[in-house]
């Protein structure tokens, strides 16, 4: 079987602004990343057929389900047709309807439809729910009962909007876990809107930025939080590590930059000597020094002391905060791991290093 | 009693659909729409029934394009009725169907509903107590109907005399007696329809 592909490239303007987007998806969970209103919900919306887009494309497998352009024919077939599984953010469960229902509502009254719902409860692990209300379950129950029913007519493409907000973190890592199945066995296109970086990082095979419904950055998720094509790609990710540096020597080389009195190397990228940039290091890339290693290769380069400000120990990665010399902040990530031996408290001194390859100049001249 | 059924039948049909198209669909000039379907709420009985009567009357539309002329029959207080109670309708249907998540639709319409679907399967199910409600006011409204019921159909004893229309008679031959008992009727028929409304009220969570 050929890979299932989905083509979405739609422009709407709006009084208070323009979607613009263009992205191709596969068999993978695509994650659509941004603050509220840059258009993630606008676009799930245009490929389900809820709303239709000034001008584009929207097609599946070659199969066109709206195209409108300058000239030729529109098309715009209607959502009940376009065999797209949606599940929203407040899920959207018929109130009036059993789980059951809910699940069997798509079906219509086909022979075996019953029997096709129940199945698929099973499979979600709701067989006991089946003939509960909405309001009877509880939030992690109620996503799945959406799922199922996104399920019912084995769509290709299944969206999802914001689907583990309601939940708390114990239960969003498990559901998880159980839409990444989903999307293997069904082998589905799934893009799902957020703007969490966990889900982003535990759910996405790629991950698309988007900002005032532009798209700022397509990647892999490590890639764009590791290497964000620009400074406001980098914002809307909530990086951290972004400052103002003074270019002192821009050669093919490398870059010189003065960032308040420390001078940084960083790889050759193009800017000016002279030139006022933001820079970025992304937080696995800040490294710290144990005293008594020799430091070698790429991390010799951007040594200098610190501070520790504050030490945060996440499941599995530890994110310190580090004060520099010229009086501005850093953050290092690392895993639970490392760092052992390191006498890491609040305010003791340390020596740090930026690694070279992963220091970044961004292009715009944007203030921070 | 007839006239008051079939009244209330026209006027849920027609109080529903004009309450979806004002809830949910905008386009310019829907104001005065719905202006003039809530009209009859404030004019007085008599003008209400003074324009049904030039509408359906010899010389009107009706009369002009059918040829046929339903002025002091039947059919003329079913029209009559149902005029006055369609306000009480469209406003129930609309404030019921507003009422109605557009987010249900729309999962609807992705679940593969046609337009017809949705409203049959999601959007009338969940407007239903309101549309119940609407639909108990409004019959009671119908039946209670007096001015424009006169003014179109007149007071012909056994074909277009209702209750309130035999009322009236009722008391200029001061028969108290049969007067007492209609009121009593209607003023029953009233109580129960607030009765049933307030029972429908407690929101279907």
């Amino acid at each position: 079987m050929s890979e299932r592909r989905l083509l979405v490239d739609v422009h709407r303007r709006l009084p208070s602004f323009t979607l613009n987007l263009r992205l191709e998806v596969g068999e993978e969970v695509m994650v659509l990343f941004g603050p509220s209103g840059s258009g993630k919900s606008m676009t799930l919306e245009s490929i389900a057929g809820l709303v239709t887009p000034d001008r584009g494309e929207i097609a599946l497998d070659g199969r066109v389900l709206f195209r409108r352009g300058h000239e030729g024919a529109h098309t715009n077939v209607p959502a009940r047709k376009r065999g797209v599984g949606y599940v929203f953010q407040s899920y959207a469960l018929f109130p009036h309807l059993t789980v059951l229902g809910n699940v069997r509502y798509p079906l219509g009254r086909d022979h075996g439809a019953r029997d096709r719902a129940l199945a698929l409860i099973t499979q979600m692990d709701l067989s006991q729910l089946a003939d509960r209300y909405p309001h009877q379950l509880s939030g992690g129950q109620r996503q799945r009962v959406a799922i199922a029913r996104a399920l019912a007519r084995d769509p290709e493409v299944l969206l999802l909007d914001e689907p583990f907000s309601a939940l708390d973190p114990g239960l969003r890592e498990r559901l998880r876990a159980d839409l990444r199945v989903l999307q293997l066995t069904r082998r589905l296109i799934v893009i799902c809107v957020t703007h969490n970086v966990e889900d982003a990082f535990a759910l996405g095979d790629r991950l698309a930025v988007l900002r005032d419904g532009e798209l700022e950055q397509v990647g892999t998720v490590a890639e764009v939080f590791r290497r964000p094509s620009s400074m406001s790609a980098a914002r809307v990710l909530g990086i951290s590590n972004i400052f103002h540096a003074r270019v002192s020597s821009a050669t093919a080389d490398g870059v010189a930059l003065d960032w308040e009195g420390l001078r940084l190397s960083a790889p050759a990228q193009p800017c000016s000597a002279g030139d006022l940039v933001p820079a970025y290091i992304a937080p696995e890339d800040v490294k710290l020094l144990y005293p008594d290693r020799p430091v070698r290769g790429s991390l010799v380069a951007n040594q200098m002391h610190a501070v520790v400000q504050s030490i945060q120990h996440r499941k599995d990665v530890r994110i310190v905060r580090l004060v520099v010399d010229n009086g501005h902040e850093l953050e290092a990530r690392a895993p639970g791991y490392f760092y052992r031996d390191l006498d890491l408290r609040p305010g003791a001194p340390i020596l740090i290093t930026l690694r070279q390859e992963g220091l970044r100049i961004f292009r715009e001249e944007e203030l921070l | 009693m007839e006239v008051t059924s079939v009244a209330t039948v026209l006027v849920v049909m027609v109080g529903t659909a004009a309450g979806l198209l004002i809830a949910r669909v905008r386009f310019p000039g829907i104001q005065l729409v719905e202006a003039i379907l809530l009209l009859p709420l404030v004019l007085p009985p008599s003008v209400v029934g003074y324009y049904l009567l030039r509408f359906f009357g010899s010389g009107g539309p009706i009369d002009g394009l059918f040829g046929v002329n339903v002025v002091f029959t039947w059919v003329a207080a079913v029209f009559a009725s149902a005029v006055v109670a369609l306000p009480l309708m469209v406003q129930a249907a609309r404030t019921a169907i507003r009422g109605v998540d557009p987010v249900l639709e729309n999962a609807a319409r992705t679940l593969g509903s046609s337009e017809a679907a949705v409203f049959f399967r999601i959007t009338l199910p969940l407007a239903r107590r309101g549309l119940i409600a609407g639909a108990v006011l409004s019959a009671a409204r119908a039946l209670g109907e007096f001015g424009a019921t006169l003014m179109v159909a007149g007071n012909i004893p056994g074909r277009t005399q209702t209750l309130p229309l035999f009322l009236y008679d009722a008391v200029q031959n001061q028969q108290y007696g049969m007067a007492n008992l209609i009121v009593a009727l209607l003023t029953g028929f009233g109580l129960i329809s607030f009765i049933i409304i307030g029972r429908l009220e407690p929101a279907h969570k």
